[in-house]
């Protein structure tokens, strides 16, 4: 027997396995017969996805190819054999090994 | 902080890739013989998600390249001693995570503080019974897709991300723009899953809220 959802707070806790759906099929019929019962709920769970959907949108940055000549130049300074093609145009360095030097592999 | 040397257990499962390519755990093997472009391979592949994980934990660019710098090399010089007991992708992004975390502990010049670090995240508000309060209530969600391309939204997430508590918005980066699985985050910021699902949850209850009074700002 499915314990019943009564309150909102129960469902909020729920919410983010509801949405991956991993949610166990129990509770989330519970916190379904709880929305279909609780308009609020129902705006709360469109929100909560929204917002997801929103910040991967948002955040979803490319990594600038300036960047990535410059971490292969670096790197090929350190890494024997690592091919490094742009060192003489790639920006300088700004980290030095921490213990002066890389160690070989 | 995380340990980053392991200790000999069954290596991790992989799956075999669908472009054909060579998995991680082959390039990491060519890596510990000294296979320099075995490496090459590596950073190739994975250094676009460490990227975005390392400019959304230190909201600077030039702070991005050098925890990306360091994180690279650090695996490097650590390589002899992954054995495989986690996935690839898991250990990076632990090296990296730390990598960023040290670098703001740094800047705020107060070391070892992060643990106590305040929480003042902001969820919904909840009547004595439980049930939802009005101002929880506002659905702005269809207005969203409306808002998707609009540059004060976008400034607004990222204010509302840069505000999140560090380990807070590391997990949130790494589940909900990264993809990564809960078992990876848990494996790579050294927390139980338990830990990860509610740091999450409570991260994007925190921006549901930020979002809400973005969109109640901009009726």
């Amino acid at each position: 027997m499915t314990s019943p959802i009564h309150h909102c707070k129960e469902c909020v806790d729920l919410l983010g396995e509801y949405v991956e759906g991993v949610l166990p099929p129990d509770r989330a019929k519970a916190l379904e017969d709880h929305l279909s019962t609780c308009p609020p709920c129902i705006t709360f769970v469109r929100t909560y996805r929204a917002t997801r959907k929103l910040c991967r949108n948002a955040l979803a940055t490319e990594m600038p190819k300036e960047l990535m000549s410059s971490l292969s130049s670096f790197l090929g300074k350190y890494v024997p054999g690592f091919p490094c093609t742009k060192s003489e145009t790639a920006a300088p360095s700004p980290v030095t090994p921490a213990d002066g030097g890389p160690k070989k592999v | 902080m995380a340990d980053l040397n392991q200790t000999q257990r069954e290596p991790a499962p992989e799956e075999p890739r669908l472009d054909g390519q060579p998995g991680d755990r082959e390039l990491v093997e060519r890596a510990q013989q000294g296979d320099g472009s075995a490496f090459a391979m590596l950073v190739e592949r994975h250094q676009r998600q460490l990227y975005r994980l390392a400019l959304r934990m230190t909201g600077s660019e030039a702070d991005a390249q050098e925890v990306l710098q360091e994180a690279f090399l650090n695996a490097y010089q650590k390589l002899p001693l992954f054995r495989g007991e986690a996935q690839f992708s898991s250990w990076l992004y632990r090296i990296a995570a730390n990598s960023a975390l040290m670098r703001l502990r740094r800047k705020r010049r107060a070391p070892d503080t992060l643990a106590e670090q305040p929480l003042e995240l902001v969820g919904p508000r909840f009547s004595a019974e439980g049930y939802l309060e009005p101002t929880s209530s506002s659905d702005w969600s269809q207005r969203a897709d409306e808002k998707m391309m609009s540059g004060e939204l976008g400034e607004a997430i990222n204010k509302a991300v840069a505000d999140l508590p560090d380990d807070y918005r590391t997990v949130f980066l790494l589940k909900d723009v990264d993809g990564l699985s809960n078992e990876d985050i848990a494996n790579s910021l050294d927390l139980t899953v338990p830990a990860v699902k509610s740091r999450l949850h409570r991260a994007r209850l925190a921006l549901r809220e930020k979002l809400g009074e973005f969109f109640d700002g901009a009726k």
